[in-house]
C-alpha cells in the first residue's frame, strides 16, 4: 500500500490495482470487463473460464485491507453484450450478497453502451453521467471536468521503464496527471496500452505486491 | 514506378477451349515447334507418370520442370477417347504464391488447344471473383491451378468429395517453398483428404534441389508408397560476385555500409539490361527504393518496388512491365524469388547477408535466361563481415553443399484446423480421420491422445476435464459424426482458413481513392496525423485510421518514418555458418583467397590485434565494460536458434546462483549477455556454465522459454483460430472482441495451463532453439576446446554489431519490486549525471 495526498486528501494505492479515499471509506476501481471470456466463447473462441472469480478475490482483498464502505467503478464493468451469461450474472450476485452493507456505485463505459449496466440490484447507484464527490469526479473517461479531479479509467494504463543494461519492463500503473487520473485496469485479460506522462505527472507502477512511484 | 497508380491489369483468366480442333498435332509436334526437344528428365517424369507412380522433380527454374509433371495427364488423356465437353476435374496445380497462379495458368493452356485436348483451364485463388466462384460451385474445370489455402477451403464445402471424385494427379509447384512451413503441413492433410476420395491419385511435386529432397518427395506422397525422384536439367553457370567498398570501415554496423555503395550499386544496374535488386525485408525495399531514386532522378518511371505487402494491382503491373523489359530494375524482397521467368532480367543484386546457400542460387537463377545467359549475383554487403559470408557462399555452393529444409512434425493447431474443416464439410467420424491424417508424414507418429486432445478442443474448446461453458462448435450426432451446423461457424471458420501467413494488417488507401497495399497493425495503430512515411515507394502523409483502413495522401516533405513489417529474421542457415567458419579460419592462417577476404582484411586484422580471430574449437568470449554495464560476448559460431538457447541456458544459469536481470542480443555468430552490474567471471566460471551435464534438467526445469514460446505463440494462436475474429470493414463492437495474442498466452498460463496449444508453443521453442541434441553437441565441442578470454578496450568488429543490436529478450531472478527500484534509482542517477 502506498499514501499520499491528493487535492489535500489522504488517498492509498492498493497493489490489487485500487485506490482509496481514507476520509470518505470509498474504493475507486476502473475496467473490471467482467465476462471478456465469455465474450470470446460466445464466438466459439475458447478462452478459459475463472477470471471473473480471480478478479471478485481481489476485489475482496482490497475491501478488507481498506474497510471500505463504498465502491465506485469507474466504467467498463461488462466487456460485452455477450458477457452477461445466467452464470457470471450468478457469480455476481452471490459475491454481492458477501457484502450487504456497501454502498456500490458505477458510471457506466462505452463498453457497458450495448451490454446495460450491472446486474438489477448489484449497485445502488447506476449513473451515465461523471459522479461527484467533492474534490474529485469520477468518469470513465480521463478527461479534465470543472466539478472536480477526475478519478477516471478507459485507458488500462501501462508504464514503460528503462534502466541500466538496456533493460525495459512493462507494468500496471495509476496515472495522476494535473486535472485527472487514470487507475489501472481491474479486470483479467485485460491487456495495457502505454502511457507517456507528462513532465510533474506523477506514476505509480503494480510490481507484484507492491505500488511504487516511478516519475 | 510512375506516379500515379497503375490501371488494372485485364483479367487473365484463361477462357473455356473450343472442342477439338482438327488438325491436332503431335506432342513431340508441338514441342518441335517451338525449336525444344523434350529432356531426358521429361520422358523420365511421363513414363513414371504412365506407370502410375508418384514423385519429386527437382531441379533450378526455367528448365522445364512444368511440362514435365504437366505432360504425364496430358499425354495419358491423348490415348483416351473423348468426350465432347471438356472433362471434369482431373489435375489440381498447387502453387504457393496466388501471383504465380496467372502465369501458371496459362503455360498449362498453351500446349492444350493445338494437342487437340478440349480441356478448359480455371483459377482459383483468394482473388477469384464472385461470378467465377459461383460457375466453379456447379463445375470445375478439368485444370485448376489453386493456393493450398484455397484447397482446404474447396475441402471444407460438403461436395467436395464429389468434385474431386475424378481426380488423376495432383502437382504440387514449387514445394520447396511450402515443405518446412504449416502452410507445408496444410497440403499433407489436404492431399490425404483427396487420397481417400481417390486412391489411385497419383502426387508429383517440384521443387529446387534441396539437401534433403529424399526427405521432400516423401512428404509429398506421406506414408502411402515409394516416391520417383527424378533429377532436372543440370542448371547453367552461375556467377557469384560482390560490389566492394573503396574502403572498410572498422564497425561493421548492419545496415549502415549498404547504402554507402549505392553509387556502385548503380553503376551495376547501368551494366545491366534490367536487374532485379532483392533487399532481406521490405522495409529495406523502401529504403533502397528512395537511394536509387534518389541517385538516378531520370530513371522515374523505369524503375518499380514489388514486395509482398503491396496491392495485387500495383505486383500485377510492375510484373508485367518486368516481362516486357521496360524497367531498369525492380526492387524487390522474396516476393519474386518464385515464378516465372522474366526473360528481359539480365543482373541480380543481393543487399544483405545472402542467409542460405539456396536462397542465394535462387535469387541468381533469376537471371540470365537469355539463350547462353549465365546466371549473376551481385551482393552489396550492409556490413563487412557479409562479405565473408559472400566468399562462403560461393565456396559452398561450388561444392554442392546446399541446405536442408525440414518439415514441421505433428503441429496441432494445423491439425484442429483440419478437424473443424473436415466437421464443417458435412462431418466425420473420428476413428476413421485418425486413420487418415496418419497417413501423412507430419502426423504418422500422432497418437491417439494427442488426436483426441486436438478433437476435443475443436468441440469444446478445451480438454474434457475442463470444458469451457457456452462453448460449442463442433456437434456430435448420435451415430457419432462430427459435424458443424452452425452457419456462423461455418462462416468463422472459413474465413480463418487463409491465415497461416498472414498477420493483422491494415489496408492502406489514398483519400480519392486507389488502393496501396498493406501495413501492419501495429504500425499503422503508432502513426499520428501529418506522419509521413514511404510506402509503395511514394513519401505518404498520415490522414486517418478508420475503418481498418490508413487513410494517406501523397506528399512532398521527406518521410519520417518506414513502416516496419514483423517476420522473424531469417538465420544464416547452418551449412553457410559452417562456410563462414571455414573462412576465418583460413583469414586467421594468413591466407586472404578471394577479394572479399581480401577487402575485409583491416578489420579482420583488427579483430585479431584487439582480441582473436575465433578458430575452429575455440569459443573466444570477450568482455568489455560501458556505462550500460559489462558485456560478455560468446562466439560459438552456431547459428542464430541455437544461440538463442545457448543465450537463455547461460542467463538461466548465472540467474541461479544470483538474483539479477539480463538482457540478450543474438545473431548468427554469437550471443551477447549484458548485466548492469559486473559479474568478473573467469574461465573456470565460464567453463562450469557451459557445461553439458544438466543440460536436460536445465531444459526441463525452468528454463526459462516463456519470452520464446509468447513469440512461437502468435502463429499458434491465428492458426488455431484464437485471433483474427474481427475482419476488415467489421464494425466497432467486433473490435471488443479482438484481443493479442500475448493476451491470451497469459490467460491460457494463468488458467490453463496444461492446454495443448501452449505446450505446442513451448514444444516449438524447445525443437528449435533447444533442440537438447544440438545443444549438447555445441556445449561438448566447447568442453573439448579452448576458451578464449579476451578484454578488449572497446568491443571489436565481431562484437560491434551484437552490440547495436535492439531487438532484446530479458531474463530476471529478481522480484518485480526489486527492479523497479533497482531501475528508477538507476534513472535518478543518470539525471543527476546529466545535470
Amino acid at each position: 500500500m502506498t499514501t499520499f495526498k491528493l487535492c489535500d486528501e489522504t488517498v492509498h494505492l492498493f497493489a490489487e490495482g485500487a485506490l482509496f479515499w481514507a476520509a470518505a471509506g470509498t474504493l475507486f476501481i476502473a475496467d473490471p470487463h467482467f465476462g471478456k471470456p465469455e465474450a470470446f466463447r460466445a464466438l466459439n473462441v475458447p478462452v478459459p473460464d475463472g477470471t471473473t472469480a480471480v478478479a471478485l478475490g481481489r476485489l475482496t482483498q482490497a475491501l478488507m485491507k481498506s474497510r471500505a464502505e463504498s465502491l465506485v467503478i469507474l466504467g467498463d464493468f461488462w466487456h460485452a453484450r455477450s458477457s452477461r451469461t445466467p452464470e457470471v450474472e450468478a457469480e455476481l450476485m452471490a459475491w454481492r450478497e458477501s457484502f450487504p452493507r456497501l454502498q456500490i456505485e458505477v458510471t457506466l463505459g462505452n463498453h457497458d453502451r450495448a451490454a446495460g449496466g450491472p446486474p438489477a440490484g448489484w449497485a445502488e447507484v447506476v449513473s451515465r453521467e461523471p459522479l461527484i464527490y467533492p474534490p474529485f469526479a469520477a468518469s470513465h473517461y480521463p478527461d479534465a471536468c470543472r466539478f472536480g479531479y477526475t478519478l477516471a479509467g478507459h485507458l488500462h494504463p501501462g508504464f514503460t521503464l528503462c534502466g541500466r543494461g538496456r533493460q525495459r519492463l512493462t507494468l500496471p500503473a495509476f496515472w495522476f496527471a494535473e486535472s485527472f487520473a487514470v487507475l489501472p485496469a481491474f479486470g483479467e485479460f485485460t491487456g495495457l496500452a502505454r502511457i507517456v506522462p507528462n513532465p510533474g505527472d506523477r506514476v505509480y507502477v503494480i510490481a507484484g505486491d507492491e505500488v511504487l512511484l516511478v516519475t | 514506378m510512375t506516379r500515379r497508380i497503375p490501371k488494372p491489369a485485364k483479367p487473365r483468366i484463361p477462357k473455356a477451349i473450343k472442342p477439338p480442333m482438327l488438325e491436332a498435332i503431335t506432342p513431340m509436334g508441338w514441342f518441335a515447334e517451338r525449336g525444344w526437344t523434350p529432356f531426358d528428365f521429361q520422358h523420365e517424369a511421363w513414363a513414371a507418370y504412365a506407370e502410375g507412380r508418384s514423385g519429386l522433380i527437382h531441379a533450378s527454374t526455367g528448365t522445364g520442370k512444368t511440362y514435365a509433371a504437366f505432360f504425364g495427364p496430358v499425354l495419358e488423356a491423348l490415348t483416351e477417347t473423348r468426350d465432347e465437353n471438356p472433362p471434369p476435374l482431373r489435375v489440381l496445380w498447387l502453387t504457393p504464391l496466388r501471383a504465380l497462379s496467372a502465369d501458371t495458368a496459362r503455360s498449362l493452356e498453351a500446349p492444350l488447344a493445338a494437342l487437340g485436348l478440349n480441356w478448359d483451364v480455371g483459377l482459383r485463388t483468394g482473388d477469384t471473383t464472385a461470378s467465377v466462384r459461383t460457375k466453379q460451385k456447379l463445375r470445375l474445370p478439368t485444370v485448376l491451378v489453386t493456393t493450398p489455402e484455397s484447397l482446404a477451403l474447396q475441402l471444407s464445402y460438403d461436395d467436395a468429395e464429389a468434385k474431386f471424385a475424378n481426380l488423376r494427379c495432383v502437382v504440387v509447384d514449387e514445394w520447396h517453398e511450402l515443405l518446412s512451413s504449416k502452410r507445408g503441413t496444410l497440403v499433407e492433410l489436404a492431399l490425404a483428404r483427396l487420397r481417400r476420395f481417390q486412391p489411385s491419385l497419383r502426387t508429383w511435386g517440384l521443387s529446387a534441389t534441396l539437401g534433403n529432397t529424399p526427405t521432400a518427395a516423401r512428404t509429398l506422397l506421406g506414408t502411402t508408397g515409394e516416391p520417383v525422384l527424378i533429377r532436372g536439367k543440370a542448371t547453367k553457370q552461375t556467377i557469384i560476385d560482390s560490389v566492394l567498398p573503396p574502403k572498410v570501415e572498422r564497425f561493421p554496423w548492419g545496415g549502415h555500409m549498404g547504402l554507402t555503395l549505392i553509387a556502385q550499386v548503380v553503376a551495376t544496374i547501368e551494366e545491366s539490361r534490367s536487374a532485379l535488386v532483392f533487399t532481406n525485408t521490405r522495409s529495406q525495399t523502401e529504403v533502397w527504393y528512395q537511394a536509387i531514386l534518389a541517385a538516378k532522378p531520370e530513371w522515374a518511371g523505369m524503375m518499380a518496388l514489388h514486395h509482398g505487402s503491396l496491392d495485387r494491382e500495383v505486383r500485377d503491373w510492375v510484373e508485367d512491365q518486368l516481362r516486357a523489359g521496360s524497367l531498369r530494375c525492380v526492387v524487390c524482397t522474396s516476393s519474386l524469388d518464385l515464378g516465372v521467368d522474366f526473360a528481359p532480367v539480365d543482373r541480380v543484386i543481393q543487399v544483405g547477408s545472402p542467409k542460405g546457400v539456396a536462397r542465394l542460387m535462387q535469387r541468381a537463377g533469376r537471371s540470365g535466361h537469355q539463350p547462353g545467359g549465365v546466371s549473376r549475383v551481385t551482393c552489396v554487403p550492409t556490413n563487412a563481415l557479409e562479405l565473408v559470408e559472400v566468399a562462403a557462399a560461393r565456396t559452398a555452393a561450388l561444392a554442392g553443399k546446399i541446405e536442408a529444409r525440414e518439415p514441421y512434425r505433428k503441429p496441432l493447431d494445423v491439425l484442429a484446423q483440419h478437424i473443424v474443416t473436415c466437421a464443417v464439410a458435412g462431418g466425420f467420424f473420428p476413428d476413421e480421420l485418425f486413420d487418415e491424417v496418419r497417413t501423412t508424414v507430419a502426423y504418422a507418429e500422432l497418437t491417439r491422445e494427442e488426436f483426441d486432445w486436438a478433437l476435443d478442443f475443436a468441440v469444446r474448446g478445451g480438454e474434457t476435464l475442463r470444458a469451457y461453458p457456452d462453448f460449442r462448435r463442433v456437434t456430435v450426432n448420435d451415430d457419432g459424426r462430427h459435424i458443424v451446423t452452425d452457419r456462423g461457424v461455418t462462416m468463422r471458420h472459413r474465413m480463418g482458413i487463409g491465415t497461416i501467413t498472414s498477420e493483422a494488417s491494415t489496408a492502406v488507401r489514398f483519400l480519392k481513392g486507389g488502393r496501396l497495399g498493406h501495413v501492419e497493425e501495429l504500425f499503422a495503430a503508432r502513426l499520428k496525423p501529418g506522419d509521413r512515411f514511404t510506402f509503395a515507394g511514394r513519401t505518404l502523409e498520415f490522414i486517418r485510421l478508420k475503418d481498418m483502413t490508413a487513410w494517406v495522401k501523397l506528399t512532398k516533405r521527406a518521410a519520417n518514418t518506414v513502416p516496419r513489417w514483423a517476420g522473424g529474421r531469417m538465420p544464416l542457415s547452418t551449412e553457410l555458418s559452417e562456410a563462414v567458419r571455414e573462412q576465418l579460419d583460413r583469414a586467421a592462417d594468413g591466407f586472404y583467397d578471394s577479394v572479399e577476404l581480401e577487402t575485409v582484411r583491416p578489420i579482420l586484422e583488427l579483430q585479431a590485434a584487439w582480441s582473436r580471430i575465433p578458430r575452429p574449437g575455440e569459443l573466444l568470449i570477450e568482455r568489455v565494460t560501458t556505462r550500460e554495464g559489462e558485456h560478455w560476448f560468446l562466439f560459438p559460431f552456431e547459428g542464430r536458434l541455437a544461440h538463442e538457447g545457448l543465450a537463455a541456458l547461460i542467463a538461466h544459469r548465472i540467474s541461479r546462483l544470483i538474483p539479477i536481470t539480463l538482457t540478450m542480443a543474438i545473431n548468427d555468430y554469437g550471443f551477447e549477455l549484458l548485466s548492469p552490474s559486473p559479474l568478473g567471471f573467469t574461465e573456470r566460471d565460464w567453463r562450469d556454465l557451459l557445461r553439458a551435464a544438466d543440460l536436460a534438467e536445465d531444459i526441463g526445469r525452468g528454463l526459462n522459454t516463456t519470452e520464446l514460446a509468447k513469440r512461437q505463440f502468435r502463429e499458434t494462436a491465428r492458426v488455431a483460430g484464437l485471433v483474427g475474429v474481427g475482419r476488415p470493414g467489421a464494425n466497432k463492437s467486433a473490435k471488443q472482441l479482438q484481443a493479442s495474442s500475448g493476451l491470451f498466452f497469459d490467460v491460457f498460463r494463468e488458467y490453463d495451463p496444461g492446454n495443448l496449444l501452449l505446450r505446442q508453443a513451448e514444444r516449438e521453442v524447445l525443437e528449435r532453439q533447444f533442440d537438447e541434441a544440438r545443444l549438447r553437441a555445441a556445449l561438448e565441442r566447447i568442453a573439448a576446446g579452448v576458451i578464449l578470454m579476451q578484454q578488449p578496450h572497446k568491443p571489436t568488429p565481431l562484437a560491434f554489431p551484437l552490440l547495436v543490436e535492439r531487438l532484446r529478450g530479458t531474463l530476471s531472478s529478481e522480484s518485480l519490486a526489486e527492479r523497479v527500484k533497482r531501475m528508477t534509482a538507476d534513472f535518478e542517477r543518470t539525471a543527476d549525471a546529466k545535470r
